[in-house]
């Protein structure tokens, strides 16, 4: 792991955290309660790939390879956005919720935040690469 | 009166909560991480294990948890953040390290009020 400090430290820190409460729960609810709402648990389980690939993205891009940070965050981005207002629209999909229902109401709305944070890092952190250069 | 895991869940949730306030306090002033926060952090995870013992009694007795698997999803998760977080700053003393304190500080407080509802 790099030991160089900085903002990203700390979104490394919410992207683990997140990573495994959605798997955790995703698990959960698909091996114990599977026909309750399949839709929603399905889509909590991406939510968990989603967070473990964002972690990698940002890892990766604090060490100056911001290119699969600047797709991945952006897929975060569309997927909170999606599944959230899915979850207000069609809410015969959600009979119980997902990670990401209403944006992210049930964790606080962090789901909401997480990749608008990770985006403007990640501007900081393509200046400071040219910079470098 | 409240069981014992109970108590000390009151106890972990005070704690944590005390850690994240101070360990933010420490990253707005933009000082460096000073060891006592360290050892606060592994106090916690102290009162974290004696709560994950205390709270092993529910698996084997007769009142069993609603969802035993999300149950020992939490009890597990309670002590496992802390290590965590404490590795992923090991030899980082700036003060970005005391904000990954407070972000895995306020974690436990969550986990822990979500295992006392789940017990």
């Amino acid at each position: 792991m790099s030991t160089r400090s900085g903002p990203h430290k700390v979104l490394l820190a919410f992207y683990a955290l997140f990573t495994l409460a959605a798997g955790a729960r995703a698990l959960v609810q698909l091996t114990t309660q599977y026909d309750e709402a399949p839709v929603a648990y399905w889509l909590s389980l991406a939510a968990a790939v989603t967070y473990a690939l964002g972690w990698y993205a940002i890892r990766e891009a604090s060490a100056g390879r911001t290119g699969f940070a600047s797709v991945m965050l952006w897929i975060e981005l569309a997927g909170v956005l999606t599944v959230g207002t899915l979850s207000i629209a069609v809410e015969r999909w959600f009979p119980d919720a997902s990670v990401w229902s209403d944006y992210g109401i049930g964790y606080g709305f962090v789901p909401a935040v997480l990749p608008i944070a990770g985006l403007l890092w990640l501007r900081r952190q393509k200046q400071d690469t040219r910079t470098n250069l | 009166m409240p069981s014992v895991s109970t108590q000390i869940t009151y106890i972990v949730v005070g704690y944590a909560v005390l850690v994240a306030v101070l360990a933010l306090v420490i990253a707005l002033r933009r000082r460096e991480r000073p060891r006592w926060l360290d050892q606060m952090v592994w106090m916690l995870e102290l009162l974290l294990i004696v709560r994950a013992l205390a709270g092993l009694g529910p698996l084997v007795g007769d009142d069993e948890p609603d969802s035993t698997s999300t149950y020992v999803g939490y009890l597990i998760a309670s002590i496992c953040v802390l290590p965590i977080a404490m590795k992923s700053i090991e030899g980082d003393r700036a003060v970005w390290s005391s904000a990954v304190v407070a972000v895995a500080a306020l974690a436990i407080g969550v986990i822990a009020v979500r295992l006392e509802m789940t017990a």
